[in-house]
């Protein structure tokens, strides 16, 4: 392969940026969950992005993820590292089984239907207090520091672990994108009929995607609960926090390209975080108000994502060098 | 016998949600265009209410037209200003168009009114007739009879007018609309304002027994999405039948299952529908 110039660059300033913040602070906190948004986001893009299908209902599978690895750490002291497989293994589960009825769906219709399983979702495990703890939420329990436990005292190797999650997801998503897969998936994107014409087993297909974007997404949830310590069903399934969050992630960034959940999480989630920081304070709501401003801003200048913007000025760049 | 209690309570309360969900449809049936924020206007025909009842002493009844003239101003700009700019994008650009509207709307009105609850209250609130051994609840009734009331004004305005008919026309094909001499851009700010006033009405007639707080329209949001899917998205008529039933569907689930399980039962319902019968039960949409 190739040598690649500015990817290596890229990943060499993430992985030096948790040694610069505050070990303690809170802005390593705030690079943490960027780096795990931009990585869900990321196994959204396998999907939402190759296939064109818009799921907003990706917090079930991150939620399925969070709870699974706490309940197996509460009930038999299991550590939260087997906890985040099993949790991977019931997430594919819980893709294929929405992904079977909700298959031939297309656009709109999917995107509803995978909202309300989002929800269905967060009904469960609302209700199933014995399991869960119902509405009341779970803490993750203390355990002494290690890297088996996957314990730490300091922020700093969440940060890391979110790092190495993100390059992983990343190439997962360039392995499928570069293989046969990904052209069969790019081919129902584009023409369905003409897929199914030329021999492609569309169905089977989807359910691949489905699955592998589900069980990545739970395996986050794992981290998010090990960095989060404490959460409860509607923060884990929410549609507007998690389900919709990991969508625009990859849609501000631009869908269907490696870079573009990875520009949005540091677009997003920074932003974010930084008006909370900025406005909170002042009102309640002031914060989520601008944020939704600027959203509907970028949409409207750039409906194709932030990618768009560096391809037509890397193309403008080239042009100028070719004179 | 509280089997058909629960269905007539269904009925009533469906008809309210067949007026609220017709915006929704209608937006989607002329624009092709989801509306994720249409449950943002409900909100706001809650508030317009309750203030008009606590400043004016209005009855939510009375207010309900002023909530339908506030929402439909707020459409017409919203429709013009930002939903028509994307009309032609990628389908995630108009989903996350509408979400941030979503987002302001709610967050705006957060900021605005505080999250507090609010309720208003009528003479009329607790009263009930009976009916043999059945009970009807006087709010539900008059919430239903509004509805029905907006149902057959806007029946009337779609088959009679020529707005009504010119909308229908750029529904079908905005080009030979244009042709026609049709202003499709007018009908878009038409057929966006409509809708989203409609959804206000229906929130305003059920402030008798809602309350209203800045979250309140994302309670409804799935709710809406399978009243128009179960009627087949797109199809007014399709929108009167999915209320009704899921009205029905609320109220029998209350009467088998806890109440926590309720809306478990909508969304089943409504992934069912999306996987069996995508263009709904009614059949006949695009």
């Amino acid at each position: 392969m190739k040598f690649r110039f500015t990817p290596c660059i890229a990943i060499l300033a993430l992985a030096l940026l948790p040694l610069l913040l505050d070990p303690r602070g809170y802005w390593i906190r705030v690079l943490t969950i960027t780096l795990l948004f931009a990585a869900m986001a990321q196994a959204w893009n396998i999907v939402g992005g190759l296939a064109n299908q818009i799921s907003l209902g990706h917090a079930a599978f991150f939620g399925i993820g969070a709870y699974a690895s706490t309940v197996l750490l509460l009930k038999f002291g299991i550590s939260p590292w087997l906890g985040m497989l099993a949790g991977g293994a019931l997430g594919g589960l819980a893709a294929l089984v929405i992904a079977i009825p909700t298959m031939r769906l297309q656009g709109h219709y999917f995107a509803l239907a995978t909202l309300a399983f989002g929800e269905v979702m967060r009904v469960i495990e609302n209700v199933w207090t014995s399991l869960t703890g119902g509405p009341g939420g779970l803490s993750v329990p203390f355990v002494p520091p290690g890297f088996a436990a996957y314990s730490f005292k300091l922020l700093r190797p969440h940060a890391y672990i979110a790092l190495i999650a993100l390059l992983v997801v990343t190439a997962v998503f360039e392995m499928i994108r570069r293989s046969a897969m990904g052209y069969r998936l790019r081919g129902i994107r584009q023409n369905l009929p003409a897929a199914e014409v030329i021999g492609i087993d569309t169905t089977r297909v989807k359910l691949q995607a489905a699955v592998i974007s589900g069980a990545l997404t739970a395996m986050l949830g794992t981290l998010y609960a090990q960095l989060a310590v404490f959460f409860d069903p509607d923060t884990v399934f929410g549609i507007a926090g998690i389900s919709i969050r990991i969508a625009l992630i990859a849609i501000i960034g631009g869908v269907g390209t490696a870079v573009g959940p990875i520009l949005g999480a540091f677009f997003i989630i920074p932003l974010e975080e930084l008006m909370n920081d900025l406005l909170s304070s002042r009102a309640a709501g002031l914060s989520q108000l601008v944020f939704g401003i600027i959203l509907i801003a970028v949409i409207l200048w750039q409906p194709r994502g932030f990618v768009t913007v560096f391809v037509s000025l890397k193309a403008r760049l080239s042009r100028r060098e070719a004179r | 016998m509280s089997f058909i209690q629960a269905i007539l309570d269904g009925l009533l309360i469906g008809g309210v949600y067949a007026v609220i969900s017709i915006g929704l449809t209608l937006v989607y049936g002329v624009m092709g265009i989801v509306n994720f924020a249409q449950a943002e206007f409900l909100t706001i025909g809650m508030f317009v209410a309750w203030f008009a009842w606590a400043f004016l002493g209005l009855d939510p009844v009375i207010a309900a037209p002023l909530s339908f003239a506030v929402a439909f101003a707020i459409g017409w700009i919203v429709q013009g200003q930002l939903i028509a700019r994307v009309l032609t994008a990628p389908s995630v650009a108009q989903i996350f168009l509408t979400v941030g509207i979503l987002i302001v709307i709610e967050n705006g009105s957060l900021l605005l009114f505080g999250s507090q609850f609010r309720s208003v209250t009528t003479s009329y609130q607790t009263a009930s007739l009976s009916l043999g051994p059945l009970f009807v609840s006087i709010p539900y009734l008059i919430a239903f009879a509004m509805s029905l009331l907006c149902g057959i004004a806007l029946w009337w305005f779609m088959r009679a007018s020529w707005f009504g008919r010119a909308m229908r026309a750029t529904a079908q094909n905005p080009a030979a609309a244009r042709l026609m001499g049709i202003d499709t851009a007018l009908m878009y700010k038409v057929s966006f304002a409509l809708g989203v006033g409609l959804t206000a009405f229906g929130g305003t007639v059920i402030l008798p027994y809602v309350t209203v707080f800045p979250g309140v329209g994302g309670q409804f949001v799935v709710l809406m999405f399978t009243v128009v899917v179960l009627g087949g998205l797109g199809s007014v008529a399709g929108a009167v039948v999915g209320g009704l039933a899921v009205g029905v569907i609320q109220a029998l689930s209350a009467l088998f299952f806890p109440i926590q399980l309720q809306n478990l039962v909508l969304f089943v319902v409504f992934i069912l529908v999306l996987a069996i019968r995508p263009q709904g039960l009614v059949g006949a949409s695009r």
